[in-house]
This record gives C-alpha cells, structure tokens and sequence, in this order.
C-alpha cells in the first residue's frame, strides 16, 4: 500500500517537475527571439527583409548585408572605422573608471570604521551619480567641456565617461572590499604596510572576482552608452559606434537587412565578453542581491 | 585616518565634485529665463517651472513616464519572482546557469540595438502579429498609438530588465537558511507552498535591489524611445528624452528646470536606498 502511494508521488512529481522545465524552456526561447530575428534580418536580401515575416529564415542567406554594414557603401560610412574609435574610447574609460573607482571604494572602506556620517555622505553621493540619468546634465556638461576645451574630442568624452562611471566602480567595489576579512588589514598594517601596498597585495588579490565583475559591468554600460557620444561629438569623423548603429536605421531607413547587421555588429563585442565571461559578472551581481555574503 | 587612504581618494572625489558642479549649475541655470528667444539670460527665479508645468508635452511625458515605471516594477517584480522561483527548483546546476544567462543576455546588447529589433517585432504586417493572428487576435498595431504603444515599451522593458529582477530574486531565495526549508520539506511543504511562505517573505533582499533597480532603469529610459520614436513621436516620449528635446530644441531654462526635477526625484529614491539599503548589508558588521 506505501509503496504504490509513493510511486504514485514520484510520478506526480515527475509530470511536475517536467512542467517546470517547460515553461522554463519556454521562456528561454521568448527571451531569445529578438537576437534570433536581428541575426536572420542581416542574412536577409533588403526585399526579403522588408516583405517576409522576421521570423522566418531567409530563402538565401548571404553576408552581404554584413559586409556593407562593416566597410561602409558609396557614401554611407561603415562601422569598421566607428568601433575602432569606439575602443579607443571604451578601453580607456573602463581601466581608469575601475581602478580609481577600487582606490574610492578603499578609502569609504577605512572611513566606514570611524567617521560614519561622511561616509554615508559620500556612499549616497557615488549611489546618485551610479543611477541619475546622464540625460538631466546635458547643458552643464556641454558648457563644461567646451570651456575645458575638449568637447568633440577623444579627452573629453573619456573625462565625461569617468565622471558617470567612477562612482559606478566605487560602488560595485565597495560592495565587494568588506567580504576581506579584518584581521588581515589590521596584520598588515601591524607589519608597517602603508595603505597602497595594503590595497594592492592584500585585499585587491582576495576581491579579483568582484574586481573582474566590476569591470565587466562598466564595460557592458560604456559599451551601451549612448547618449555621452550622442551629444559630445558632432563630426564624422568622431562618430562613435552607438551613434553611427542607430544612424543605420534612422538616416538609411530604407536598408532594412543593413539595419539588423548594424545592429549585430554593434553588440557583437558585448555578447562575447557576457557568453565568456557572463559567469563572473553574474555571481558579482548575485552577491549584491543576496547581500554581499561572498565574492 | 591615514594620509595613504586619504591620498586614494582624491581622483574619485574630484570626479564626484564634478558630477555635483554639474547638478549645481543645472539649478542655477533653470532659475534663468534662457532660450532660443532670449539669448541674454536674466534672472526669472521660479517661473521655468511654473511654465514647465503648464506645458502640455511635459504633461504627456510625465504620464508616460508613471505608467512605465509602474508596470515596469509591477511586472518585472512578478516574472523576477516567477522565473527565479523556477530557476530555484531546476536540478541541474548547468541549465540552472545557462538559462539565468539568457534571461540576463539583454544587458550585453546595446539599447539602441535592441530598440531597433523591437521595432520589426512589432512591425503590424511582418512581425509577431503573425503569430498573434494564428491565435485569432485582431492586428495590433504597435508603437504607433496609445495605448498600444504603453504594451509596446513595456514588453521591451520587460524582456531588457526581468533578467535581473530573477538574478536578484534567485540570489536571495539561495541565501535563505537550507535548514528551515528542509524543516518545511519534511513537514509535507509542496514546492509553491515553499515558494510562496518561505521562500519569498524571507527574501526581503531580492524584493528591495530589485525594485529600485527597476524603478531606476525605466524611470531614466531614454534611448529606447528615441531610437524607435524620436523627437516624431509625442507618444512614446519619457521625461528624460523630454530633457533632450528641450534642449535641442534650444529651450535651454525648461531642459534645466525639467533635469533639476528629474535628479531631485532620483536622489529622493537612491539616497535612502543607499543608506537604508545597500550600505546595511554592505558594511554589518
């Protein structure tokens, strides 16, 4: 009698749990669809891309659409140029943001110990500029630069980017420093370690996976920024890449399939360093929703 | 304090002193009476406002902007709660991982991509329509008229954002203490009922990350209506792109004025969140 009573649960529980997986499955594939149909688009002939349903694959695919996207056609400029300056800008702004933003994030670190109202002061005033939208200091930061003297330059839109994404880095960073356990700094310190020798060889060797999602982090949103370039550069041959992608589709309406490729190639670099590297900057993420309790 | 520290700190504080400038000049900026029309600015203390808000468009943007942020901490609270809870009772670790990656995977792609997909998603003759149609609803035509365009933008944001609403959710149903779920497991607890009672009111955590997250990222969209509605679409414009149309448009007091307002509210929301919220769980001790 027991026994069929539990063979009856396990098969129960077995239509249950494939049901789990279905749905999951489901919406696994709802959440692929619209990168499914951008890649397909590109395949596309401009009259296919235009007249048949997008989700339907194409009836001859060709990288055409890909390569006119890339080097450009006739006097439509080509990405290639674009995001090449785009990672003269990317590369700079992230290794600056991250590695000043860990120094900030030290320093809130030793302050949190004794001075607690500066510290909350401080700690809401990265937390505003990490989540205000760039948007609201449009005017200012064009007055800003252009006195400065680098607006439409490369100085400038890397100086722009610091200013959003230092705060970004000190924040993530000082969620990540206090999982170092105390006693080590204070060892340290008893060692005669100055603060910069403490940082670098001690708690920056522990925290190197928040360290690294951090990076991936600011990386993804400097990748995705678009406004800063849309309104501090203002000559061709300073578009950046996110500027010149949407250009695909608002100035060439008309080039459908090019529109999806623009769109491919843009995020190409993105979803590389997310499929690589993705577990990282997840398990960076996760320790901030569960509250910080490990790296 | 040590002089090291102190030292370490200074280039992240100079760029907060200039995010602070730039906030200090927007204010003094929107007390000016300052456009296109009136090139020498003059004092004109609280009148931008007044007139911002008696400004149809602003009102308009401002609809808008409630009604996104609403549903989009409504539903992205639920499908974050929903897809975690899944995610949660998966067996296997590795579908587990790969399945939170392709809910995440939108924030690898830039906005102004996606938007531009979305947009042939949504196109009434050659996009999802085509499905809807087999299940015999009416041809939506998205994006273009209210309300409509509300599902539209929602469902985008949806699929962008849900993603870390079901990373924080999954994160904090796994910090929840294994001891009292096995407590409930062996008292007969089905998976909902683990789910709904235990589970969920012991992860407070997830519930408050990912609510202001939420209410953050589609409070300050931006790029996602310009891209596919642009300055021609009055329907679908946010109050941020409304900042940019302002100011392109050369009404340089009202883009203040409006960018002022736009800040106080973000900082009435992330301060608390930052002190509250973050800095308790960051620094207990």
């Amino acid at each position: 009698m027991e026994r069929s009573v539990s063979r009856g649960n396990y098969i129960i529980n077995s239509i249950k749990y494939a049901l789990l997986e279905i749905v999951a499955g489901i919406l696994v594939i709802m959440w692929l669809v619209p990168l499914y149909a951008m890649i397909l688009g590109g395949l596309k002939s401009n009259l296919e891309a235009a007249s048949t349903p997008i989700l339907l694959p194409p009836s001859k695919p060709s990288l055409d659409a890909y390569a006119f996207a890339w080097f450009g056609y006739a006097t439509i400029p080509g990405l290639e140029p674009t995001m090449l300056r785009y990672l003269l800008v990317a590369i700079p702004s992230v290794l600056l943001s991250v590695i000043i933003g860990t120094m900030t994030a030290y320093f809130f670190f030793i302050l949190s110990e004794k001075h607690e109202i500066l510290s909350n002061s401080l700690f809401s005033i990265i937390a505003l500029a990490t989540f205000l939208p760039i948007e609201t200091v449009t005017f200012p930061l064009i007055e800003l630069e252009t006195s400065l003297n680098v607006y439409n330059t490369y100085i400038g839109l890397i100086f722009a980017m610091l200013i959003f994404y230092v705060p970004t880095s000190a924040l993530l960073m000082s969620i990540f420093i206090p999982v170092v356990p105390k006693y080590l700094i204070e060892s340290a310190r008893m060692d005669g370690a100055g603060d910069w020798t403490i940082l670098w060889r001690v708690v920056f060797p522990l925290i190197f996976p928040g360290f690294l999602s951090t990076l991936i982090f600011v990386f993804l949103q400097i990748w995705n920024e678009f406004f800063i370039p849309l309104i501090l550069t203002n000559t061709p041959n300073m578009l950046m890449l996110p500027v010149a992608a949407r250009f695909y589709t608002a100035a060439y309406a008309l080039i459908y399939n090019r529109s999806f490729a623009a769109g491919v190639i843009s995020s190409l670099i993105p979803l590389i360093i997310f499929i690589f590297l993705g577990r990282y900057f997840i398990r960076g993420l996760a320790a901030l929703g569960g509250g910080a309790k490990g790296v | 304090m040590r002089k090291g520290a102190i030292l370490m700190s200074i280039p992240g504080l100079i760029f907060a002193a200039f995010l602070i400038y730039l906030l200090a000049l927007n204010v003094y900026f929107s007390l000016l009476n300052w456009s296109l029309f009136n090139l020498r600015p003059t004092f004109a203390g609280l009148s931008t406002y007044q007139t911002l808000f008696s400004e149809y468009f602003f009102n308009l943007a401002v609809t808008h902007t409630i009604v996104y942020t609403i549903a989009a901490v409504a539903i992205g609270n639920i499908l974050g709660i929903l897809g975690a809870g899944i995610l949660y009772f998966i067996k296997s670790n590795t579908r587990r991982a790969i399945y939170l990656s392709v809910f995440l995977y939108p924030l690898a792609v830039p906005s102004s991509t996606y938007a531009i997909a979305w947009q042939w998603l949504f196109n009434p003759q050659t996009g999802i329509n085509l499905i809807l149609k087999v299940f015999h609803f009416p041809n939506i035509i998205w994006l273009t008229t209210q309300p409509t365009i509300y599902a539209g933008m929602i469902i985008i944001e949806t699929w962008a954002y849900t993603g870390l609403a079901v990373l924080f959710f999954l994160a904090s149903f796994m910090s929840v203490d294994k001891s009292i779920i096995e407590a409930a497991k062996i008292d007969g607890a089905n998976n909902l009922y683990l789910l709904f009672r235990i589970i969920l009111p012991n992860s407070m955590n997830g519930f408050i990350v990912s609510t202001a997250l939420l209410f953050l990222f589609s409070f300050r969209i931006f790029t996602v209506p310009f891209t596919i509605g642009g300055p021609t679409n009055p329907n679908m414009m946010s109050l941020v792109e409304y900042i940019y149309i302002l100011f392109s448009t050369e009404y340089f007091s009202l883009s203040s004025a409006l960018s002022s307002l736009v800040a106080l509210i973000a900082a009435i929301v992330i301060i608390p969140y930052a002190i509250l919220g973050l800095k308790k769980w960051v620094f207990r001790r």
